[in-house]
């Protein structure tokens, strides 16, 4: 196969992205009962109660605060998911240095806790 | 057999360790202390580690060079020598600031000091890393740190659009050295240094010339951005401008080591082979060439019309970035390694002495404007006399630092035969009088404006009598340094460290 041909794959795919969403629109609309009425017809989008008028809405600040400190609880959940499944098998590998080592990655995300709490990211007034 | 984290000899990590260990402790104490407290206490501890992690990095030169981590971070000396120099420039910053943080950033000394070890950290990693990973993680530490020192005067305007524009041209770049990386990594389907120059030479054998060069370019790119060299030296007048005077010396010294030491790994660890294959000759010197050469030109005639002295420092140290990167280019000399260097520890001494003096005058005058230097020679005489020192050798005028390593930049470039960038050198270094002399001038022949005494904090005289001290023994000896900078083994930068536990 030549480089070019590799190529042919992505046609492939490109081909199957357009072709699905259509034929799901199209065997919905075959499947599905029609029935409309007024709130059904409402815009929908989660936790806004009427999502029309200006798209330029403004989010306090603290929301980006709050969202940065998810991200640690978030990597940190992401990291100790995986090392806790495989913990036995390591423990017998190294060894107690493996507890260790998760200790010293999780105290220097409570550090990054810890500044948060003092700086008053956690009050919301 | 596998090898094990606990197997491997991990003293030649002290320094790094060091660091690691006194930032983390820093920034738990500054939790501790009470709001608007004395925080001097931090800078003495932030000292101390620095010092320490100095001499243990200096007790190590000279060691066999030693991979840890899966052959992805590499001590050799290569690193250790960039390392001291990063070491070196972060003591003086820290030292001569001492007095001046708690005057610019009442509500974030602490942090100054710990972002400090953060970004020193990340840069130590760099010099270290023998892995692409490993690389790109210590650049976005000292990368991101930097990002946030440059805005730490909050209430400032100018520091906060400094930071703004550092994040975005930073993002930028560092998208276009990842990018550069995506395409080593799928030529040769691994990210270290080392094993990746092997496997570009066969891919570049098979056909895929194109994008081997593509991921060299794209990744100098980048880098030449890290080390404001012309034509992507954009962002370094605002940033330089806008951040406070000890972050300035700071970006303009270490972060610059930091990048020219990611500069030489790069290059001459993954990109050697090209060499020999030819297009070294033909596309990469040429290209670094002319990023010199602009970076020469522009920097020294944009800052012949400044009237901020910040800057006309800016725009000096996007010229000495072009001077340095002459010796890459024309790597068919010997002495590479020790005319870089060299240049780099001369640029350190003369660039930190400046901007300590700066930093003096702008603490008393209120600002940084060339005319706040006028008449300094009767208002402080030792400030205007190291000054005059530090200018003298910035301009490249023998018997200082600066001559020095300008003389050896020349004669790689003359070597090598590319005439024409010497006479760039020559003629820029000539343009780039005017504007050292011109601060000179102020000092010595501009009546001051008020006959107010400049006063010298004990910190900053300290850093100003040492930038002082090497600037003049680099200018005097410079065998010693060179002496110092030949026993080194700078070969073992080009190749693999192979069974590293020594079976």
């Amino acid at each position: 196969m030549t480089y070019t041909e590799n190529y042919l794959s992505v046609v492939g795919f490109i081909l199957v992205g357009l072709a699905l969403p259509a034929a799901a629109l199209t065997v919905g609309r075959l499947l599905r009962p029609y029935q409309p009425s007024g709130p059904k017809a409402m815009a929908y989008e989660s936790g806004v109660l009427d999502p029309t008028g200006d798209s330029r809405v403004q989010f306090h600040v603290r929301y980006y605060l709050f969202a940065l400190l998810f991200v640690i609880f978030d990597v940190e959940a992401v990291f100790l998911y995986p090392w806790a499944v495989a913990y036995d098998a390591l423990r017998a590998d190294v060894g107690l240095f493996i507890l260790a080592e998760m200790g010293i990655f999780v105290f220097f995300l409570v550090i990054g806790l810890v500044y948060a709490w003092k700086k008053r990211v956690l009050e919301w007034t | 057999m596998e090898k094990y984290f606990l197997d491997y000899d991990w003293t030649v990590m002290a320094p790094e360790l060091i660091i690691l260990a006194a930032a983390a402790l820093l920034s738990v104490i500054d939790l501790l202390l009470k709001e608007g407290g004395n925080r001097r206490l931090l800078g003495w501890i932030s000292l101390a580690a620095v010092i320490g992690a100095g001499v243990v990095a200096a007790q190590q030169l000279g060691d066999p060079a030693y991979e840890i981590l899966s052959d992805t971070y590499r001590v050799d000396d290569f690193a250790r020598v960039f390392k001291l120099i990063l070491l070196a420039g972060t003591g003086l910053i820290l030292l001569g600031s001492f007095r001046e943080m708690d005057r610019e950033g009442k509500e974030a000394r602490g942090e100054y000091i710990y972002l400090l070890l953060a970004a020193l950290l990340g840069g130590m990693m760099l010099t270290s890393s023998a892995d692409l990973i490993t690389l790109f993680v210590g650049l976005e530490l000292l990368s991101l740190a930097s990002y946030i020192l440059a805005g730490i005067r909050r209430k400032r305007t100018d520091s906060n659009e400094a930071a703004w524009k550092y994040v975005v041209m930073g993002g930028v770049s560092s998208a276009f050295i990842l990018y550069g990386m995506s395409f080593v990594y799928g030529l040769t389907g691994t990210t270290n240094l080392y094993t990746a120059q092997q496997r570009l030479f066969e891919a570049y054998n098979s056909g895929y010339e194109p994008f081997v060069l593509l991921s060299l370019f794209l990744m100098l790119l980048g880098f030449a951005f890290k080390a404001a060299s012309a034509p992507f030296h954009m962002w370094a007048p605002d940033v330089y401008q806008g951040a406070a005077t000890p972050v300035t010396s700071f970006l303009a010294v270490v972060s610059k080591a930091a990048a020219f030491s990611l500069i030489l790994r790069v290059l001459l660890g993954t990109y050697l082979f090209l060499l020999q294959a030819g297009p070294w000759q033909e596309l990469v010197a040429p290209a670094l060439l002319v990023i010199a050469a602009a970076s020469m030109v522009i920097g020294n005639t944009a800052a012949l019309r400044q009237t901020r002295t910040k800057r006309m420092m800016a725009y000096s140290s996007v010229a000495h970035a072009g001077y340095m990167l002459v010796p890459l280019a024309a790597v068919a000399g010997a002495m590479l390694f020790e005319s870089t260097i060299y240049y780099l520890i001369a640029y350190l001494f003369m660039t930190l002495g400046a901007f300590t003096v700066l930093m003096v005058v702008e603490r008393e005058t209120g600002n940084e404007h060339l005319a706040s230097f006028a008449g300094l020679s009767r208002r402080s005489p030792l400030a205007a006399a190291a000054m005059t020192v530090f200018l003298v050798s910035l301009a490249g005028i023998p018997i200082t630092a600066g001559f020095f390593g300008k003389f050896y930049i020349l004669i790689h470039a003359v070597t090598a035969r590319e005439f024409w960038i010497a006479a760039v050198m020559l003629v820029t270094t000539v343009v780039s009088y005017f504007y050292y002399f011109g601060v000179i001038r102020m000092m010595y022949f501009r009546p001051p404006s008020d006959g107010k005494k400049v006063p010298i904090p004990a910190g900053a005289a300290v850093v100003i009598l040492i930038s002082l001290a090497g600037t003049l023994l680099l200018g005097f000896l410079p065998q010693w340094t060179l002496d110092f900078l030949g026993q080194m083994d700078w070969m073992s930068t080009l190749s693999p460290v192979r069974d590293t536990l020594g079976q």
